[in-house]
C-alpha cells in the first residue's frame, strides 16, 4: 500500500516494529527453546532492527547470525523444531522467501500430516512495498503459500497484532510464516500491547463495524481501508483476515451476510495472495448473499515496479480504495 | 572370482559382526520380497532398493548412541532397522497401510518413525542435511552429548543446498556426520559429470574444512570403523565429520529402471564385492560355522516373512481420516 503518514502517536504508543521486537524479546523470557537466526541479526540487531539489543540480552547461542544460505538455515530450524526447540527465522525480505521455499513446503508443510512430529517454526519476513524496494525487495508474497496444507500464514496489520500473532504463532506448534510490512514498521503506531498478549491464529477482526458494505483485507490494506472509509464517511465493514491461510471462512460469509457487499482489497497482485481465495469461497457457498459482484481491488500482475511514480500507480492508495468503494455502493 | 571377506577390524567385536550380518542380510531379504512384491502389483507406486549399498546402512544405523537421530535416504533400510523400525511398520509403509508409520499418506521408502529418532525422508535431495545440522545444533545448545546423522550420495552432493548445509555445520561445528554413498551414479548421471574431482572426501575436507575419511563401502566392518569414530568425534566436541563410503548402486534408481548405463567392467570389479558375502566370508575366516549362519539367516528370513504377514493384516487407510493431521494445531472448525 502507498505508506500512512508518519504517526506522531500519543504517550504510551508504540511502532509496529517496536512491538515486534518486545514480541521476540518476552518470548526469549518466556521460553528457552526460543531462539533466533538470520542474516545480520545479532550485532547489527537485523536490517530493520526488529532484533536490536537482542544479541546483548540472551548472547550467540540464542541470536545466532547465519551465511547467506536461507534454505540451509530454514531447514536447521525445522531440524531444532524437530527436536523441540523453537527456533524463529528472519528472512532480510519476503522476496527472498523464494530461496527456501523447497523447505518450507517440502519439509515443515508436510512432515506433520506425513509422520505426526510438530515443526514449531516460525519465519518472520518483511513484506510489501511503498518504500522503492523494487521487484525483488518489495513484493508480497504471501500467495505463494496461501493453500498449502500444513502451513499458517499471517499478516499483521496493528500494532497489537504485529506484537500478539507473533506470540501466537511462537506458541502454535505449525509452522508459521509471519509476513509483517515494511512500511509499517516505523510508520504505524498504536497502544502499547499488555505484555504476553496474543492474538489468536486463524480469527479474523472486524476492524470496524458498518452494515452496507464489507471490505476484507490484511497487512497493510487494514490502515489503508480503514482511511478510506473514513473518507467516504460510509457506513462499511472492515474485515482483518490477520492468518490468511487458513481463512476464517466464518468470519468472511457472517460479514457478507450482513452486508451483501464485498471488496477485497490486498496489497499483492491481484492474481495472487489471499484474495482469489476469499472470492473464491464468497462465490461457492456466499452467491446468494451479495447484492452486488464482488470487487477486488489490487494492484495489476506486474512484479513491483521501482520508479515513483510506478509504485504509487501500482499500490492500491486511500483514493484509489475510496473510489472503488463507492462504485461499489453504487451499484 | 571369489569374494575378498570385510578387513579382519579389532574395532569391531564378534558380537557386533553378528548384528552387523542380521542387519545386512534384513535389509537385502526385506527388499528382495519387497521387489517380488512390486513386480507382481502389490506394492503401489515405485520401489527403490539399496542393494550393494546395505553394509554403510547398516553400519551407520550401529554406529549411533540411543539418545542420537538419523535423516536417512531411501537406500537405507537397515539404518531403520538398526533404529529399532520393525519389518512389518516397514511391510506397512511399502503397502500403503492405514497404520503405516505414514498412515498410507506415503510409500515405499518415504517414511520415518520420529520415536525412533528417524526423521520421514522427503525426495527433495539436501533438504535433510540442513534439517540434520539443526537437530545437532539443537543438542549444543542444550549441552546433549548427542548426534545427528545424514547420508548423501553424490547425487545430492551436486545439490546447493547440500553446501549451504555442511557450510552451517561447519561454522556453528554442530555434533552432525554425513555418511556419503559415492554408489556411482545418480540415477543414470555417472559420477564424472557430477563432480570434476571424483573424491568427494577431498571436496568436503579442503572446501568445508569437515574431516572425511574414504572407505570401503561394500566392507561393512570398515564402514562401522569409520563412521563410529565419526560418531564419536562428533559427540566429543570435535565439530561435524563426514565419511565417504564407495560402492555401487548395483539396481536401477527404481525398478522400473535396468540401470543398462552401467559399464560392463564396473559390474564386473563389484561382482565379486557383494556386502552381504563379504561379510559372511569375514565370519567365516573368524570361524563361525555353518550352523550359526544358517541360524542368523534363518532368523532374517523369518523376520521378514513374519513381518509381512502381520503387515498384510493391516488396515488399509480410512479415506475419512484423509484430512486429519494436516496440522498439529488445526484451524477451528
Amino acid at each position: 500500500m502507498t505508506v500512512p503518514p508518519e504517526n506522531t502517536g500519543a504517550d504510551g504508543e508504540i511502532t509496529y516494529l517496536e512491538a515486534i521486537r518486545s514480541a521476540l524479546e518476552d518470548a526469549m523470557r518466556d521460553d528457552e527453546r526460543v531462539f533466533l537466526l538470520g542474516e545480520d541479526i545479532g550485532g547489527l540487531g537485523g536490517a530493520f532492527g526488529a532484533t536490536a539489543g537482542l544479541l546483548d540480552v540472551f548472547g550467540e547461542e540464542r541470536v545466532l547470525d547465519t551465511p547467506i544460505a536461507e534454505e540451509g538455515f530454514v531447514g536447521a530450524a525445522i531440524g531444532a523444531a524437530w527436536m523441540g526447540e523453537r527456533p524463529v527465522v528472519e528472512l532480510q525480505f519476503a522476496d527472498f522467501v523464494t530461496c527456501p521455499f523447497d523447505v518450507i513446503v517440502t519439509v515443515a508443510a508436510k512432515t506433520h500430516w506425513r509422520s505426526g512430529q510438530p515443526i514449531p517454526l516460525v519465519i518472520r519476513m518483511p513484506t510489501g512495498g511503498g518504500v522503492r524496494g523494487g521487484p525483488f525487495h518489495a513484493g508480497s508474497p504471501e500467495g505463494w503459500f496461501v493453500g498449502q496444507p500444513g502451513l499458517k500464514v499471517v499478516c499483521p496489520g496493528t500494532v497489537g497484532d504485529a506484537y500478539g500473532l507473533l506470540r501466537a504463532a511462537i506458541d502454535d506448534p505449525d509452522p508459521v510464516l509471519v509476513f509483517e510490512h515494511k512500511g509499517l514498521y516505523r510508520r504505524l503506531r498504536g497502544p502499547c500491547p499488555a505484555p504476553g498478549s496474543r492474538t489468536p491464529l486463524c480469527v479474523a477482526d472486524v476492524a470496524r463495524t458498518g452494515g452496507d458494505a464489507t471490505v476484507v483485507t490484511y497487512g497493510s490494506g487494514v490502515t489503508t481501508a480503514l482511511a478510506a472509509v473514513e473518507r467516504l464517511g460510509a457506513d462499511v465493514e472492515v474485515l482483518d483476515l490477520r492468518t490468511v491461510w487458513p481463512v476464517d471462512t466464518a468470519a468472511v460469509l457472517g460479514s457478507v451476510e450482513k452486508t451483501s457487499r464485498l471488496l477485497v482489497l490486498q496489497e499483492a497482485a491481484r492474481s495472487t495472495g489471499a484474495a482469489g481465495h476469499v472470492l473464491s469461497l464468497v462465490a461457492r457457498v456466499g452467491f446468494e448473499l451479495l447484492d452486488a459482484p464482488p470487487v477486488l481491488h489490487a494492484p495489476p500482475d506486474t512484479p513491483v515496479p521501482f520508479a515513483p511514480e510506478l509504485e504509487d500507480a501500482y499500490l492500491p492508495s486511500v483514493e484509489s480504495t475510496a473510489a472503488e468503494l463507492e462504485r461499489l455502493l453504487a451499484y | 572370482m571369489p569374494t575378498d571377506p570385510c578387513l579382519d577390524l579389532a574395532s569391531v567385536d564378534a558380537p557386533t559382526r553378528i548384528a552387523l550380518y542380521r542387519l545386512v542380510l534384513l535389509q537385502r531379504l526385506f527388499e528382495e520380497r519387497a521387489l517380488a512384491l512390486y513386480r507382481q502389483g502389490r506394492i503401489p507406486g515405485s520401489f527403490y532398493d539399496g542393494r550393494g549399498q546395505e553394509a554403510v546402512a547398516a553400519a551407520a544405523g550401529l554406529a549411533l548412541g540411543p539418545d542420537d537421530v538419523i535423516c536417512p535416504l531411501n537406500r537405507e533400510l537397515a539404518a531403520h532397522f538398526a533404529r529399532g523400525v520393525s519389518v512389518a511398520h516397514a511391510f506397512r509403509n511399502f503397502l500403503g497401510k492405514g497404520d503405516s508409520p505414514t498412515r498410507g499418506r506415503d510409500g515405499n521408502m518415504h517414511f520415518g518413525l520420529p520415536a525412533c529418532g528417524v526423521f520421514p525422508l522427503v525426495s527433495m535431495l539436501g533438504d535433510l542435511a540442513s534439517v540434520t545440522v539443526g537437530a545437532a545444533l539443537a543438542f549444543r545448545r542444550r549441552s546433549e552429548p548427542r548426534v545427528a546423522l545424514t547420508f548423501l550420495g553424490e547425487g545430492a552432493f551436486s545439490v546447493g543446498d547440500t553446501h549451504e548445509a555442511l557450510g552451517l555445520a561447519s561454522v556453528w561445528q554442530v555434533p552432525a556426520v554425513f555418511v556419503l554413498q559415492r554408489n556411482q551414479f545418480s540415477y543414470s548421471t555417472p559420477l564424472a559429470r557430477q563432480s570434476p574431482n571424483p573424491v568427494l572426501a577431498e571436496r568436503i575436507r579442503g572446501g568445508w574444512s569437515i574431516p572425511c575419511v574414504t572407505v570401503d563401502g561394500t566392507d561393512a566392518l570398515a564402514a562401522l570403523d569409520a563412521v563410529r569414530r565419526a560418531v564419536e568425534h562428533a559427540r566429543d566436541g570435535a565439530g561435524p565429520q563426514a565419511v565417504e563410503a564407495v560402492t555401487l548402486r548395483i539396481h536401477g534408481h527404481a525398478a522400473h529402471d535396468d540401470a543398462r548405463y552401467v559399464p560392463e567392467e564396473l559390474r564386473a570389479a563389484y561382482a565379486t564385492r557383494d556386502p552381504v558375502a563379504r561379510l559372511e566370508g569375514r565370519l567365516r575366516q573368524d570361524g563361525v560355522g555353518d550352523d550359526a549362519l544358517d541360524d542368523v539367516r534363518r532368523d532374517a528370513a523369518a523376520a521378514v516373512a513374519d513381518g509381512l504377514a502381520d503387515a498384510e493384516r493391516s488396515p488399509a487407510p480410512d479415506p475419512a481420516t484423509l484430512e486429519d493431521g494436516v496440522w498439529a494445531a488445526p484451524p477451528p472448525a
